[in-house]
């Protein structure tokens, strides 16, 4: 073979290898829906819940994936299309509250917020603390550290405090696994060790809400 | 007086030296203690002790004296691990970057044995037979690698595909109408 044609053939196949196996940087993982995964009573009805989604501008793949998990669980028919239902419902609140260039999964995890019951109040406020910076990892946070028996308007002021902050991603990750590690310990024990974190983390920072018990076990902050 | 009267034997409760003398010349002729002797008296109470009843009547069930040994140190165990649910009772789990970032490491960590355990997300649509999870070393680690974009996941463990699990520790996502599942954000994400 001619060397030239060689070596062209060669940088086509490397440049098609590594198309291939580069990842795609943005939007929600691709979810096909499997009709194959229903009976074809509720996909027909999965469809049209999915193409009323769209049409009102929402997105279709938290719907998907909603539906493909309780499929996997192996949930009765209505109780897919309830979940699938009240899913878009929170989705379309959601975008209400964190504006309609959210992104896909912003959308995701807020609508998983308003489930839990979270306010839309708090939504907007996160939104508020960061304006251009992705609010996934604030509303994720949120959302478990509520979930673990932090009353809503102190999860609320601390997750909004740290989100300030430039870089924060990785002190709401320490804010999470210090609540859930102090969750276990008993009633109280979860407030009071994100006071103390929230006091190790933002400079200057007055309590959000006075100590929930008397124990002084230091819970160590992240370097800064 | 005599000294069988009580009367002390000492001219006076001042003599030290004569008291010391009259006590050093007692205990001086007194045999010391034989080995023999106390084996004597050591078997003879062992004896007694063991002619006794071994069992007694409460509330009118029969008991032996041991069975309170049993119940204390079932009391302490259960105390002990009540303090320590995540690490005796609970899954553990993990979540590691690797390959410079492009790929998460899910490890997860089974107090009981399994056959087979799946990772099950968004990511992959739910299907367990998509990401099997291998199990790493003999004390029950599982682990699967899995190519994720940036941005929020959600996830969970299927165990004997049959058994979801949740990581305790990780970010969880309330029960959506089907069970908790956990969350992971992987960065990178812009606006």
């Amino acid at each position: 073979m001619n060397p030239i044609v060689f070596t062209v053939l060669l940088s086509l196949h490397s440049i098609a290898a590594a198309s291939r196996d580069t990842i795609p940087r943005e939007g929600f993982q691709q979810i096909q829906f499997d009709a194959s995964r229903f009976d074809s009573v509720t996909a027909f009805a999965l469809r049209n819940l999915l193409d009323n989604a769209a049409g009102r501008g929402l997105p279709t793949g938290p719907l998907v994936s909603r539906a493909l998990e309780g499929a996997a669980r192996r949930a009765s028919s209505d109780h897919i299309l309830k979940v699938v239902r009240d899913h878009a419902a929170a989705l379309a609140e959601a975008r209400d509250a964190l504006g309609v260039e959210s992104r896909v999964n912003e959308l995701d995890a807020g609508a998983t917020a308003i489930r839990s019951g979270i306010p839309r109040a708090a939504l907007r406020a996160i939104r508020a603390s960061r304006p251009v910076g992705s609010v996934e990892m604030p509303l994720t946070v949120l959302t478990d550290i509520v979930q673990r028996g932090v009353p809503n308007t102190t999860a609320q002021d601390a997750v909004t405090s740290i989100s300030r902050l430039p870089g924060s991603d990785e002190a709401l990750q320490g804010l999470q696994i210090t609540v859930a590690k102090n969750a276990i310990r008993g009633p109280g024990m979860a407030v009071d060790a994100l006071n103390r974190y929230l006091r190790g983390t933002v400079q200057g920072i007055a309590s959000p809400s006075t100590p929930a018990t008397g124990d002084r076990k230091p819970i160590r902050p992240p370097a800064p | 007086m005599s000294e069988r009267d009580g009367v002390l034997p000492f001219p006076s409760a001042d003599d030290d030296a004569l008291v010391a003398a009259r006590l050093a010349s007692l205990y001086g002729n007194t045999r010391p203690v034989e080995r023999a002797q106390i084996e004597r008296c050591a078997r003879a109470v062992l004896l007694e002790a063991s002619q006794q009843s071994p069992r007694s009547w409460l509330a009118g069930v029969r008991y032996s004296r041991w069975m309170w040994s049993v119940a204390a140190a079932a009391v302490l165990i259960v105390v002990t691990l009540r303090g320590r649910p995540t690490t005796l009772l609970e899954p553990q789990g993990a979540v590691t970057r690797v390959d410079d970032g492009q790929a998460i490491r899910f490890d997860l960590r089974l107090p009981a044995r399994a056959k087979a355990v799946a990772i099950v997300g968004d990511f992959n649509g739910w299907d367990e037979r998509k990401t099997p999870m291998l199990k790493r070393s003999a004390d029950g680690t599982w682990s699967a690698r899995v190519a994720l974009l940036p941005g929020r996941h959600v996830y969970a463990f299927v165990v004997d595909g049959d058994r979801w699990l949740v990581d305790p520790l990780a970010p969880q996502v309330p029960d959506s109408g089907y069970g908790p599942t956990n969350a992971l954000v992987v960065e990178g994400a812009t606006r």
